[in-house]
């Protein structure tokens, strides 16, 4: 149960790297340029640029440079004019990202706390007191918020100007608030994660499921079987409502609460109209809502822009014909739509779980990936260092991601600035980059079903 | 990497149905003793068979087409270039200023109408920037001039604006000279260059503008033309150039220059361009000791970092030399392994068994001479070693940092220059085979890109691709991930046995301890590894603190160096020495093999030579290396085998060990001093030299963590189940 020791100075020491690389290195660090950290969606030299057009009173949006959200432009446009002598271009903003980050790692601890208590609630009521005492040595609050803060692509992220902290921020908002049942709170991080970067829009059936059933449990077979044995009436009793011991386990096996859903949904349509009206005031005299919707959601769906970038659509849609385009465009969006489903019905139980491989299949295939959304679902993924205790190719994932982060910028070296590669090289890092996150996915997801099968051996034995 | 899909855990008693990819690899992993020693051998094998795989070149650019018009260059421009050549040593002879040949330059090139002006660059010393490799060339720019304003290098820049051209494009022709002491033949290319440049303002076919840099070379060629080029590169606003601290001293001097140089025309310090530069071509005339038959032409093309200008350069230069004017084209080859008797051997064996082929089939084309194979050996390995080595081997390879190819060519004469005949005919041919060149280089409709960039070459006309010399490497490696992989999965299948054993029914609590330590406990051993790296990432960083300080005896500095790096490591040792005993060296061993072989496949793609070289020191050297107390438990044959195997490679692993025997080998072994040592440092990273970076960053460190398994404490579980 204790947290890990030491856990406030290690975050604060993760702060303090983060604020020595921005002090000490004032110019050399480049990243804000690199295709890795900054995506055209979430570069902020695109949104100081957004910003002054907008202050030249012409639409954002044109000249197709900024194609994030109009209110990060009121929000971060501020910042990015102000210079300091001496520091980097845009410090205040990423003395804002450290903060953002901070609060995003204290998000997933307080996550992770509540995971971890239902865990321990869950595994008293199933008489498995045992596997507490023995999973009790790792906090995965403490742990996976750790994680996240000293994760090298995390810190690459915070000091490369871009916007993903701020995304990264709102999709844990979301989920911390569906845990912690603050339908508000969800609603809040689910609807602003979606207006910033479309793909949390998926995330609606986690967090509903999180608000219906509650926190990641083992299967509910489980329960009704234990409850059957307890009560030891009749074989297969499907009413646990009698003893004291089944009282603890209704408590736990909820129906799916309507009231907490439609609740959420009453409050995301609250501030999806906020938004939507903070939008079109921002953007009142240059362009408008419709024009919004073209260039952020159209962008992002048409992959207009082929620059090259760690995903795989740009080199796809850089070599595939014109009049195909459409077609694969479908797609290529399906293959995450198709997902949703299945990955649901077998994951149901473990809805915090299957927020983390919606992310993480979201940040495979969407159309500009960058380090940050790896940094996120890393994170996220540490939440359940407990029940991936045991998962396969753990060092061969450990190596192939710190392989391919070390490979790729040298691969863009040699295609962009030496000129002696070609655009092969850069993509074939990214489809390595590609393959890891699907072992790691496949590997996450068959280790936690294996989990639950061995709890199940362990309390029919 | 792929081969490591196999780590998961090839049980075969408690899951028979298992992917076919898992199967393999479980079947790899299961034999990786064999696969690495066949793996090694084969690649040893293929990388000396190199030689005989080169293929001739061929000009792959269509456009090019060398050779296709007739010269131009002819008796008239021969005179004009003597009567130049007699000038500059008469100015030259007189030693009145730097600035005397500067100025006939300038008017010369005035006289034929061609833009000019004077670049005015200062030198500066050598400085601490190997991770500059990285950032790009703009950052370059800041840095400092802190040296004096007195010294300083003038530059002469001739301008030809192409009459077909839309001034977009140039070609570069750079003509070194040292301005305080010419000799006859640096006159003899500046005279040999003029008339070059001056036929070609009168030409009519010129599409692309022509750039002559007369280069001072006072203070090293590179300089001079580094400095041009970035010039070029970086233009210098208004607004900024207050910043640069020089500004000052630069508008005295180039008005004091200006009142020297008394050219008639326009101001001569505004800096001009031409366009992007298609190619450059460095060329000098060497006068040589020994007389040859014919005159010859040496060209030299390496870059920083092992990189080559594009192939098709060296095919037409080669092509011109050959097919049009009869030089004797050479590169520069090893004298000493020309000499070597075991490769005079391993060429005969390779004749014979070429021959052998060839008698069972005729279509084998696998023959080679015994002496084409000792050339092509030689040609290869000084081919690598001055890739290796990051250190471009002439002005040329400051072009190639602006992505622009370049080569050097070194032209010298059969006879003695002072012949009048016999200089005439040099020259004859000298122009007309620079002249080819620009010509074809002139019908590009774009950059050079149909040929190979990623190359060797064994012989003039005959060069190593890319997709050959890489299945050597590539076999070399391979043992890495396997067996990596079989120490891993030794490790973890050895967990599960022994937690069977001690595994108690009922206690399901501790089972669950056991398997979670079983699959993360590699992060012990990651840990250790990581800390390593980062001690070898200060001590390649020490160097630029130490040459804060006036400490001036390169033996001092080594010392100092190498003395604080061990305090850090000892202190790195007390700190974390405690945890670095929990992990068996089995994990240990595979983690590093694991850091090793990324390290090599990245140092691969930057500079294929040091990677080769490096692999075929650390590959031994990681798979041998076992801690040497388990050694003693083997049979006495097998022990004194295998501890001697370990010594030597752990000797020869040691990077400045292995330096001195690469430097031994090439040059001389009584040349090296200690001091030594830190002057090549120094070189590496004054270069910027991804090879300083991969000698500390990984070599180094992988041979720490091979000491440390050797001398390691306690042996792992494996030995005591």
């Amino acid at each position: 149960m204790a947290g890990i020791r030491g856990y406030w100075t290690l975050a604060a020491a993760a702060i303090a790297f983060r604020l020595l690389l921005l002090l000490c290195f004032p110019k050399d660090l480049h990243l804000g340029s690199r295709p890795e950290v900054a995506t055209p969606l979430t570069s902020l030299r695109r949104l100081a640029e957004g910003y002054w057009l907008k202050q030249a009173s012409m639409s954002p949006y044109s000249g197709s440079m900024y194609h994030g959200s109009p209110l990060l432009l009121s929000f971060l446009g501020q910042l990015t004019i102000r210079r300091v002598e001496g520091r980097p271009p845009h410090f205040y903003c990423s003395l804002m990202f450290v903060v953002v980050d901070f609060i995003t790692a204290i998000l997933i601890r307080a996550t992770g706390q509540k995971l971890l208590l239902s865990r321990h609630k869950s595994f008293q009521v199933l008489n498995l007191s045992k596997l507490v005492e023995a999973s009790g040595t790792v906090n995965p609050g403490d742990f996976a918020s750790l994680v996240y803060l000293w994760n090298p692509l995390t810190i690459v992220t915070c000091m490369g100007s871009s916007t993903s902290p701020v995304d990264n921020l709102m999709v844990v908002m979301a989920i911390y608030g569906a845990c912690s049942r603050i339908a508000p709170l969800a609603a809040f991080g689910w609807v602003f994660a979606t207006h910033l970067s479309l793909y949390p829009i998926i995330l609606i059936v986690p967090v509903i499921l999180l608000l219906g059933y509650g926190l990641d449990a083992p299967p509910s077979k489980l329960f009704l079987h234990k409850t059957s044995d307890a009560s030891s009436s009749g074989a297969l009793n499907q009413s646990p409502d009698k003893s004291g011991a089944s009282k603890l386990t209704d408590n736990t096996i909820h129906t799916f609460s309507w009231v907490q859903v439609l609740h959420f949904v009453l409050w995301v349509f609250i501030w999806l109209c906020y938004v939507l009206l903070l939008s079109s005031i921002s953007l009142k005299d240059v362009g408008g809502l419709s024009e919004m919707f073209r260039k952020t959601y159209g962008f992002i769906l048409t992959v207009e822009d082929l620059s090259p970038n760690i995903g795989v659509l740009w080199y796809f849609f850089a070599e595939v014909f014109d009049f195909f385009r459409n077609f694969f465009l479908i797609v290529f969006h399906v293959n995450i739509l198709f997902m949703i489903l299945p990955l649901a019905i077998r994951l149901k139980h473990r809805s915090c779980f299957l927020a983390f491989v919606y992310i993480a299949i979201s940040s495979m295939l969407k159309s500009y990936p960058s380090v940050g959304d790896s940094a996120l679902y890393l994170g996220l993924l540490a939440l359940f260092c407990n029940e991936l205790a045991d998962m396969h190719f753990s060092f061969f994932l450990f190596c192939g991601y710190i392989g391919v982060s070390l490979l790729s910028p040298v691969m863009h070296n040699l295609w962009i600035w030496r000129g002696t590669g070609n655009a092969n090289f850069y993509f074939a890092t990214g489809l390595a980059y590609a393959c890891l996150q699907t072992v790691l996915v496949v590997e996450s997801v068959s280790s936690m079903l294996k989990h639950d099968r061995m709890l199940r051996k362990l309390v029919k034995a | 990497m792929a081969a490591e899909a196999g780590d998961g855990k090839p049980q075969p008693g408690r899951r028979p149905r298992s992917r076919l990819i898992v199967r393999l690899g479980a079947l790899l992993v299961a034999h990786s003793v064999l696969v690495s020693v066949v793996c090694c051998i084969a690649g040893s094998i293929a990388f000396l068979l190199l030689p005989v795989l080169a293929k001739n070149t061929y000009v792959s650019e269509n456009a090019l087409m060398p050779g296709s018009a007739n010269p131009m260059f002819s008796s008239h421009d021969v005179v004009e270039a003597n009567r130049f050549f007699k000038e500059i040593l008469d100015r030259g002879s007189a030693k009145v200023t730097g600035t005397e040949i500067a100025k006939l330059i300038g008017q010369h090139v005035v006289d034929v109408g061609a833009e000019l002006y004077y670049h005015k660059f200062h030198p500066h010393g050598n400085q601490f920037h190997p991770l500059h490799f990285f950032s790009s060339i703009t950052n370059t720019m800041e840095m400092q001039y802190n040296s004096s304003c007195t010294l300083f290098g003038l530059n002469s820049v001739g301008i030809i604006r192409a009459p077909r051209g839309d001034g977009k494009e140039a070609i570069v022709l750079v003509t070194p000279y040292n301005s305080q002491n010419i000799g006859q033949s640096e006159a003899l290319s500046l005279g040999l260059a003029f008339s070059i440049f001056s036929l070609l303002s009168r030409v009519t076919w010129l599409a692309k503008d022509i750039v002559w840099l007369a280069a001072d070379s006072r203070y090293g060629e590179y300089t001079a033309v580094d400095s041009w080029l970035k010039d070029y590169h970086n233009p210098l606003f208004l607004s900024n150039s207050g910043k640069i601290g020089t500004g000052v001293c630069f508008e005295e001097n180039i008005l004091h220059l200006l009142d020297q140089l008394k050219v008639k025309g326009p101001r001569y310090n505004i800096f001009k361009r031409a366009g992007t530069m298609a190619a450059a071509l460095v060329f000098k005339v060497i006068e040589k000791k020994e007389k040859e038959e014919r005159d010859s032409l040496t060209i030299y093309a390496e870059a920083s970092n092992g990189q080559m200008p594009n192939l098709d350069l060296i095919n037409i230069v080669h092509y011109l030399a050959v097919h049009r004017q009869g030089l004797r084209v050479k590169i520069g080859s090893m004298q000493s392994l020309l000499k070597a008797a075991w490769l005079k051997f391993v060429g005969e064996m390779l004749q014979l068994f070429g021959k052998l082929t060839k008698h069972l089939n005729p279509k084998w084309k696998f023959d080679i001479t015994s002496a084409e194979y000792v050339e092509g050996t030689a040609t290869l390995a000084s081919s690598i070693y001055y890739q290796a080595l990051g250190v471009p081997t002439g002005s040329h390879g400051a072009f190639r940092d602006y992505q622009v190819d370049a080569i050097t060519l070194e032209l010298s004469p059969r006879f003695s220059l002072n012949n009048e005949n016999n200089r005439s005919a040099f020259l004859l041919r000298g122009g007309r085979l620079i002249e080819g060149v620009i010509r074809s280089v002139n019908n590009l409709l774009e950059k050079f890109h149909q040929s190979f960039f990623l190359y060797f070459l064994t012989a003039p006309h005959k060069f190593v691709s890319v997709g050959v010399y890489m299945i050597p490497f590539a076999l070399l490696l391979a043992p890495l991930p396997i067996v990596s992989a079989a120490l891993f999965s030794g490790n973890d299948n050895l967990g599960v046995s022994t937690e069977k054993v001690n595994q108690e029914p009922g206690c399901i609590g501790s089972s669950d301890m056991e398997l979670r330590s079983g699959s993360w406990k590699w992060l012990q051993a990651a840990k250790v590894v990581f800390m390593i790296h980062l001690w070898a990432i200060i001590v390649s960083l020490l160097p630029y603190v130490l040459s804060q300080f006036p400490l001036t005896t390169p033996i001092t500095l080594l010392l100092v160096w190498a003395a604080l790096s061990i305090c850090i490591l000892l202190i790195f040792y007390l700190i974390f020495g405690a945890c670095s005993t929990h992990c068996g060296w089995e994990l240990l061993k595979s983690v590093m093999i694991a850091a090793a072989s990324t390290g090599l496949s990245l140092m691969s793609v930057i500079n294929f030579s040091t990677a080769q070289i490096g692999a075929m020191l650390i590959v031994p050297m990681c798979l041998l290396v076992q801690p040497l107390r388990k050694q003693m438990q083997a049979g006495v044959c097998r022990k004194a085998v295998l501890v001697i195997c370990n010594l030597t490679i752990a000797v020869v692993g040691f990077p400045p060990v292995a330096l001195l025997i690469a430097k031994g080998v090439c040059e001389d072994f009584g040349k090296a001093g200690v001091g030594g040592f830190w002057e090549l440092a120094q070189l590496l990273w004054s270069w910027n030299s991804a090879t300083y970076l991969y000698l500390l960053w990984i070599h180094l460190p992988c041979w720490v963590l091979c000491l440390h398994i050797l001398l390691y404490p306690c042996i792992g579980r494996s030995s005591e189940a």
